[in-house]
């Protein structure tokens, strides 16, 4: 570690913009890359998704593990509201199905069996003709479902349409993982120089970084903010000017956090 | 993943313009289908299916399903897992029932049995498949279906001793490949019979590949299934083509008791379309 942590930060620039500029390449990396909120990256998949494989809707399912269930997170194409935030046991449907076999699956003339996953049909007043369903992947972890309903050119979705979502959904899965990612070490990161900036002594750094840590994956970024983290401690044990400087960034990174979550008008 | 660890798509070698006419070697140019299993109905041989249960009283069957089993993993338990009797068999998803009709349609008089390791939990999935299949190859079966595959490399080892395993105990092992392009375990090992979807609709007609990774092809896509609740579905799937080949190994074991795994093989690969000698 003690080389990169030369490179990212020479000694002759002062610290306060060399963390700056840090937060900054990690804040635009992000945003290169992803979309900026997660609920936007999500409606980016599934809309990609129904254009790609010529279906008439989709929607993405992501896996609440502690209560078992699948929860709906965006969906492109129904015309019932009410669909998003539905929840649907693990042991439940195609759905079901995928994410507790990690396989994808096609099925169609859905249909034609009234109660052919009725409880999926009840719940969401869509009862599609086909489904393709296959399971947004970490390793062998499913995070969730991506389907997509009613193919529009053709009966029922294919082994190619299976093969290619299998893949897409490889992209999704680790899309989805990395801004799941971000949004957290964000998180971390700003509840860790409140802490800093508050005047309630010094903070031990040993909460924030367990929080990072939590992020889940290794990676480049997360190496990176966890230095910041531990630098953060180093610099409030230092003394005064330091903690300033340092609380000079905080505001600098409350910037760039407010410029994120607000919303945007559509004259900026 | 990188570029060199992208597996194929696994059915490419069964596409229309992709299957290659192969010529029967000379000693065994004269088995026909008929000599592998023609009159056969399967009678006498008990078929594994390895998936999310079957449901036995579903009308598909006629009462060929003989019962069946729920693995869980237990590390109190000798072989770290039980095996809790299920009976009669429920199946939690459908995938099982669809893939027991599929054997039951080709092989009607088969003994069909569940072993359910998929739909109870989403911990543990590759261990529990891996148990179910240790446990179906030491309970009599002599052919197991699993329609189901692991893609992490951590249970490659696992898999592959459960195949060698099956192979010397005189169990066929007949693996549907991965649907995604993904790492496919234990289907890729060579004393498995692997199977993915041809485009053809006949539950007949399957092909032979000689090259890696997929060795048979059949029906797979858009296949009417027994699904639960006593209901029927369409479905495709690499999942649907396995349990036809399945069917033909219990009709080949019903007519010729014994025969070891790479016999069952050679009658397999003699059989298939693109190498059968015309009737």
């Amino acid at each position: 570690m003690e080389p990169k942590d030369e490179a990212v930060m020479p000694p002759e620039e002062p610290l306060a913009e060399q963390l700056q500029k840090l937060l900054r390449a990690i804040e635009l990396g992000g945003r290169a890359v992803l979309p900026s909120t997660n609920k936007e990256l999500l409606q980016s998949i599934v809309n990609a998704a129904a254009r790609i494989f010529g279906a008439a809707a989709a929607a993405i399912l992501l896996v609440d593990e502690v209560e078992q269930m699948l929860v709906f997170h965006v969906e492109f194409g129904n015309k019932q509201p009410g669909l998003i935030g539905r929840r649907i046991p693990l042991n439940k449907g195609i759905a079901g199905y995928v994410a507790m076999t990690g396989q994808a699956i096609a099925v169609s003339n859905v249909q034609q069996d009234t109660r052919f996953n009725a409880d999926f049909a009840k719940s969401t007043g869509y009862v599609p003709d086909s489904i393709l369903a296959a399971p947004l992947l970490l390793g062998e972890q499913v995070i969730g479902v991506l389907e997509v309903l009613d193919k529009i050119e053709a009966a029922s979705f294919g082994m190619h349409d299976m093969e290619l979502m299998g893949l897409f959904a490889q992209q999704a899965a680790l899309a989805i993982c990395e801004s799941q990612q971000l949004e957290r070490i964000d998180n971390a990161l700003r509840q860790g120089l409140r802490r800093l900036a508050s005047d309630e002594g010094l903070p031990d750094s040993s909460a924030l970084i367990a929080a990072l840590e939590d992020g889940g994956r290794d990676g480049p970024d997360r190496d990176d903010l966890l230095l910041i983290a531990g630098a953060f401690n180093d610099i409030s044990r230092l003394g005064p000017v330091e903690r300033r400087a340092a609380l000079k960034i905080l505001a600098a990174l409350a910037e760039v956090g407010r410029a994120r979550t607000k919303p945007r008008s559509r004259f900026a | 993943m990188s570029e060199e660890e992208l597996p194929p798509a696994w059915s490419e070698h069964f596409l229309p313009n992709v299957i290659r006419r192969l010529h029967p070697s000379a000693p065994l140019a004269h088995i026909t289908p008929d000599i592998a299993w023609g009159g056969s109905t399967g009678r006498g041989v008990r078929v594994a299916v390895v998936d999310t249960g079957i449901e036995a009283d579903h009308p598909v069957f006629s009462g060929n399903v003989s019962g069946g089993v729920i693995i869980e993993l237990d590390e109190e338990a000798e072989d770290g897992y039980v095996a809790i009797p299920d009976n009669p068999p429920r199946d939690v998803a459908g995938h099982g029932t669809a893939c027991a009709g599929i054997i039951h349609r080709i092989a009607p008089e088969a003994e069909l049995f569940s072993v359910r390791v998929l739909g109870d939990n989403m911990r543990g999935r590759a261990v529990t498949f891996a148990a179910g299949l240790d446990w179906a190859i030491n309970n009599g079966f002599q052919v197991i279906n699993m329609s189901l595959s692991t893609s992490s490399e951590n249970y490659q080892k696992l898999f592959y001793e459960l195949a060698d395993d099956a192979y010397f105990k005189n169990v066929v092992l007949v693996a549907a490949v991965n649907n995604i392009p993904a790492p496919s375990y234990p289907s890729t090992f060579s004393a498995v019979v692997s199977v993915a979807a041809h485009h053809e609709r006949d539950p007949w007609t399957y092909y032979y590949n000689p090259t890696p990774p997929v060795e048979f092809g059949a029906a797979g896509i858009d296949i009417e299934v027994a699904w639960i609740n006593k209901q029927y579905a369409v479905n495709t799937g690499n999942s649907f083509a396995a349990p036809h080949i399945t069917g033909l190994v219990a009709l080949i074991l019903s007519k010729h008791p014994g025969l070891t795994p790479f016999q069952v093989k050679t009658m397999l690969m003699a059989g298939a379309r693109n190498l059968r000698k015309e009737e």
